[in-house]
């Protein structure tokens, strides 16, 4: 199966072709089409994940078109990493499929929606088999086009082409970087190929500067695509999409776009400490910022989205520190478990119609399967004990320790807490106490909706047990080809992550569980810092005033230089046109005197140019 | 050479529109439409022909056609051909793959220009004339019928810009004119000056005997090595109008506003791209050494290009504005690849040169489908097209989509190799135009959302969808777009030879 593995992201590709042309006519049977095609994508997934298993990667290359005598090439590979992705992706998107048949029912738009998913999935599964740089950016771009077009798919909504058009630029000023830091590994190596440009790092050919400053570029990429500070700020907004959408493109799988970058060019991070630190400092800042912003947040998926942003900042800090293994197991863990609880809170959106955590409450016992589910992906993202969660962000946190990374070790642990109390917060918020809003009519979403979630919550508790330190290391010995003995970790690590979840999980429980403990405790003591916390440390607004200004003048300055300087010089041209031409006129008036003194000038020019040059110039 | 007048045919074959229309009554609006329509379909089957001969290993030398033209006096102690202008048509990878842009641009205008209210008579007329013109400069062999053809494109663009366009058509076309009478004027001085010196006007000749140093003994008259640089700036200058370079654009913002899209179709997407083939066939294959020297401004010029269209493509109110202004940006890639002076620069250049015309024509059709309906192209007045027309609206976000070089299609691949080849030369240069590639997606992301997406405004809401007939050509140039974008080697393969003769002229 390996050898047809490019097939895997044709399907989904088709089923938008399909549903372009006949999604109108064949109406909400559309669903049908995609999940087909999904679900055709992740058994080819599992095939070739099945078969990597026992066997050694597998590389294709053709000759896409040639530059000179430069052959730019394309193909695919499978190798540990990419056959992961296949899986993980493939199947959140078909769950994602399923999920939305009952999410999106009844829309005027059902069919345009399921061909979006295709492509995005399309892309998606492309980008995680790609086996060069150039690929990766073409397929990195197209589920950025998949992403932009979901985001603004309620497109008569302002707030939603606002969100989609800053989601694809914040997005792109990333990929610039990857553009940039690609070309020059080009030039340095020769190839787009990754185990080419691999081989030249390892070789020496290319210089440490060179390493850096191509990895960093790349990384801002990565920046941009996964959120990270200072790019971040489109996907919080990127929520005006349908929630299906959050959940399979804003959390399982495009966003951990840059995280797979990473750790797909890892042995070029690897040659460059600087580089490295960079992407270590990048993501543990990132991982404590969004905590912080979610403390306070009140739309439910906007908490969520923070947590995306600060999740992906904790796989970052774990690639930053060498920990190759726990970051993609955080990335896999996090990919279930953040997508059940996407699909959780639509379930809750769906049934409630508002996403303001303060007009729900009391949903508990109204939802019998959601709040369960629900409950498993908050304890499973707070790294509560023997849930998936738990053990990959133990992993992160040995690496940042053994990596010596004290202060962003913790920084993470400050975050592990931040991460319990606000999912804990959230959870009480929605599910406990009673109804605040006026929804009063609230009954469980259809098996459609329901089932996929059922999948992931299993998923959520059972995906850490491919990787712990008691049962195996299956996953790291997969990704890494050898048999891993599991760093002696110091044992207190894990001690103090499920102390500090814990504790997070406490503190929420006394504020909005219990109420003994007065909920504006932050806004009334420091509302200085509340604000800056609920206005997500006005980062939108600087961005506004600095670059969003300064283009503005920028452009309206050209606009004058053009209206008057380039026009003035259009009509300086004009008048002297216009002035010769009346010069010339003036000599015409009939006099043999006048005709005869012009040629004399004339002639006496010609004489002039003929004794300097002698004849030619 | 022989008695082949394949070439002859493609070009003049619009000539028997022009001679059939003439018997039509003027008032006769649908014979006249379809009879322009179809006297565009032999030049384009000619070209697809020969293209696809061409891919299948034909030797384009075989098409070349010369017969004796005019005598200049009698030089007997010279050699026969001195001083004698044949008519001489031939045409290579390059010249062949703007040809079929051009024939297939022109049917595909012509099908647009259902959208014309008056006088369709004489339009075809002009617009088939036009054609002619354009394919002309493509397949001449010699300077002084390049400049014929080259010429024969200004008469019928003055008349269909002043007659048939908008508000303020005619200062638009004199404007146009204005502009293109001094490039004009500068190109024919260069001409006659290689003509007086050399004795002869045909390209390749003159590649040859510029570039030879033995040549120089052959010449007439020596050319110095300042009459060289003097030569090169001048063609700089008379291409740099057409092209347009900054500063000399505002010609052509005018004639993008107040032409008829249909018209546009044709200006931006070919006439504009005659600008480049000049820069690249007598700029970069006649003087190679002073195009080198002038790499680097070149590439300077072309990020000044890239960013100052795009930022005032920015704050522009005008749909059509943004897309002139696009453009202007846009042909800043081709100075970037030029400028690169590298097999991937001159390749980017050159997909570039075909991408943007296909793009910029997918655009205006778009342009002139909505004006169609809702009469207005400012950003102001529109919004929400989408949800009355959500075939135009996806296809014009598909069109911005493929301006703004999404990979997967054509403005990609161009963009990608130009700035490929530039970051080889020089780095700083082509990071500082990496920004444009950021602002080229704000600007078509702020007009092209700000039309279909937010709420419908008023007059909008009842504007129906696109027709049979306005489908088909959006979508055969989004299928050209695409399929350059996925298969590129479909344009690098019969582009591979002039690269290489090109940097065989560079010394590299």
């Amino acid at each position: 199966m390996m050898e047809n593995a490019w097939i895997i992201p044709l399907f989904p590709l088709v089923s938008f072709f399909i549903l372009l042309v006949v999604g109108k006519r064949m109406k909400e049977a559309s669903a049908y089409v995609g999940m087909a095609a999904t679900l055709l994508s992740f058994i080819g997934a599992v095939a070739v994940f099945a078969e990597r298993l026992n066997e050694p990667t597998y590389q294709v290359k053709q000759v896409w078109f040639t530059i000179g005598n430069m052959n730019i090439t394309a193909g695919f590979e499978i190798n540990p990493l990419n056959a992961l992705m296949l899986v993980v992706v493939s199947l959140v998107s078909f769950l994602v499929h399923m999920y939305s048949k009952g999410y999106m029912h009844g829309d005027e738009r059902f069919s345009v929606f399921y061909a979006y998913l295709g492509l995005f999935t399309f892309a998606m599964l492309g980008l995680v088999i790609s086996a060069n740089l150039l690929q990766t950016y073409i397929f990195w771009e197209l589920v950025g086009l998949g992403s932009f077009l979901l985001i603004g798919f309620y497109f008569y909504k302002e707030e939603a082409k606002a969100a989609a058009k800053k989601a694809f630029i914040m997005t792109r000023i990333g990929d610039v970087g990857l553009l940039i830091g690609m070309i020059l590994l080009f030039w340095q190596t020769g190839s787009f190929q990754y185990d080419d440009i691999f081989a030249a790092v390892k070789a020496g050919s290319v210089s440490e500067t060179m390493i850096t400053l191509s990895a960093i570029l790349i990384f801002i990429g990565a920046v941009g695509k996964s959120g990270q500070f200072p790019l971040h700020t489109w996907l919080p907004d990127a929520m005006e999409g349908p929630t299906p959408v959050s959940a399979l493109i804003h959390a399982a799988t495009m966003v951990a776009a840059g995280v797979y970058l990473v750790a797909s060019l890892f042995p070029l991070y690897e040659a460059s400490e600087p580089a490295m630190l960079t992407v270590a400092v990048v993501g543990g800042f990132t991982a404590i910022f969004a905590a912080s912003i979610g403390l306070v947040q009140t739309d439910i998926k906007r908490v969520l989205a923070y947590s995306t942003v600060s999740q992906l900042g904790y796989m970052m800090l774990a690639l930053g520190s060498g920990g190759y293994v726990a970051g993609i197991f955080h990335l896999t863990t996090h990919a279930f478990f953040k997508a059940l609880l996407f699909l959780a809170a639509g379930s809750v959106i769906h049934a409630v119609h508002t996403q303001d955590i303060e007009k729900m409450g009391g949903l508990w016992r109204k939802m019998p399967l959601t709040a369960p589910l629900f409950l498993i992906g908050t304890l499973a993202i707070s790294g509560v004990p023997l849930l998936s969660g738990f053990f990959s962000k133990d992993e992160i946190l040995v690496a940042a320790w053994t990596n010596g990374h004290v202060i962003l070790f913790w920084l993470a642990v400050v975050a592990a807490f931040f991460t319990a109390f606000y999912m804990f917060r959230l959870f009480f918020l929605v599910f406990g106490g009673d109804m605040r809003g006026d929804a009063h009519d609230v009954h469980e979403s259809p098996t459609v909706m329901t089932m996929p979630m059922i999948v992931l919550g299993v998923l959520a508790v059972v995906a850490g047990y491919i990787n712990t330190p008691w049962f195996g290391t299956f996953l790291g010995d997969f990704l890494t080809g050898e048999t891993n003995v599991h760093e002696e970790a110091p044992a207190w690590i894990m001690v103090v992550a499920t102390a500090v979840s814990l504790a997070g999980i406490f503190l929420a429980w006394l504020m909005y569980g219990k109420k003994s403990l007065s909920r504006d405790w932050l806004s009334s003591r420091a509302p200085l810092t509340y604000n800056v916390l609920f206005n997500k440390y006005y980062v939108d607004e600087f961005y506004t005033i600095t670059v969003g200004y300064a283009t503005k003048v920028l452009s309206l300055f050209l606009q004058y230089v053009d209206r008057f300087i380039v026009e003035g010089l259009a009509g300086l041209i004009a008048s002297l046109t216009k002035a010769i031409g009346t010069l010339g006129s003036r000599w015409q008036n009939g006099q043999v005197q006048m005709y005869g003194a012009a040629m004399f000038i004339g002639l006496t020019i010609l004489v002039v140019i003929l004794a300097f040059t002698g004849g030619y110039l | 050479m022989n008695d082949t007048y394949f070439l002859s045919l493609l070009v003049f074959s619009p000539l028997l529109g022009i001679i059939l229309l003439a018997f039509v009554p003027k008032t006769q609006e649908q014979t006249i439409k379809l009879l322009g329509f179809l006297a565009t379909l032999p030049s384009l089957i000619l070209a697809l022909f020969a293209f696809g001969q061409y891919l299948r290993g034909y030797d384009l030398s075989r098409l070349a056609e010369k017969h004796a033209w005019i005598h200049f006096g009698k030089f007997s102690f010279l050699s026969e051909s001195t001083f004698t202008v044949d008519y001489e048509l031939n045409v290579d990878g390059f010249a062949l793959v703007m040809i079929v842009l051009t024939a297939l641009l022109a049917t595909l205008a012509a099908v647009a220009s259902i959208h014309i209210k008056k006088e369709w008579k004489g339009y075809f007329m002009l617009f088939l004339l036009l054609e002619i013109g354009m394919l002309g400069v493509f397949a001449a062999g010699n300077l002084v019928l390049f400049f014929i053809f080259f010429e024969v494109t200004l008469v019928p663009m003055f008349f269909l810009i002043g007659k048939w366009g908008y508000f303020e058509k005619e200062k638009a076309a004199y404007s146009y004119l204005l502009y293109n009478g001094i490039g004009s004027a500068i190109l024919l001085l260069v001409i006659l000056i290689l003509f007086a010196r050399t004795g002869t006007s045909n390209i390749a000749v003159l590649q040859e005997l510029l570039r030879d140093p033995q040549g120089a003994v052959q010449m007439i008259a020596p050319i110095s090595n300042d009459l060289r640089y003097g030569l090169f700036i001048a063609l700089l200058v008379a291409f740099g109008v057409k092209l347009p370079i900054v500063p000399l654009h505002s010609w052509m913002l005018r004639v993008h506003v107040q032409a008829p899209p249909s018209i546009v179709m044709l200006h931006s997407g070919v006439l504009l791209k005659i600008g480049a083939f000049g820069l690249i066939r007598f700029g970069m294959g006649l003087f190679p050494e002073q195009f080198q020297r002038f790499a680097t401004l070149i590439a300077i010029l072309g990020v000044v290009n890239l960013l100052y269209g795009a930022f005032l493509a920015f704050v522009q109110e005008d749909f059509k504005m943004v897309l002139a202004y696009s453009s202007i940006s846009h042909m800043g890639i081709v100075l970037i690849g030029l400028g690169a002076l590298n097999e991937a620069g001159i390749q980017g250049a050159i997909f570039q040169v075909v991408s943007h015309g296909l793009i910029s024509a997918l655009l205006f059709l778009l342009v002139s489908i909505m004006y169609e309906r809702v009469h207005t192209t400012m950003l102001d007045h529109l919004g929400g097209l989408a949800k009355a027309m959500p075939l135009v609206s996806g296809f014009l976000l598909a069109g911005a989509m493929a301006s703004l070089g999404l990979p997967g299609m054509s403005g990609f691949i161009s963009e990608f190799t130009a700035f490929l080849g530039l970051f080889k030369a020089k780095p700083a240069i082509a990071a500082v135009g990496t920004l444009g590639i950021i602002m080229t997606a704000v600007y078509l992301l702020r007009a092209v959302l700000n039309m279909t997406y937010g709420t419908a405004k008023r007059g909008v809401i009842e504007a129906a969808d696109i027709r049979t007939v306005e489908l088909v050509p959006v979508l055969i140039l989004l299928g050209c777009i695409i399929f350059i974008g996925v298969y590129p080697h479909i344009l690098a393969q019969p582009l591979e030879a002039t690269i290489q003769t090109m940097m065989n002229g560079l010394g590299g």
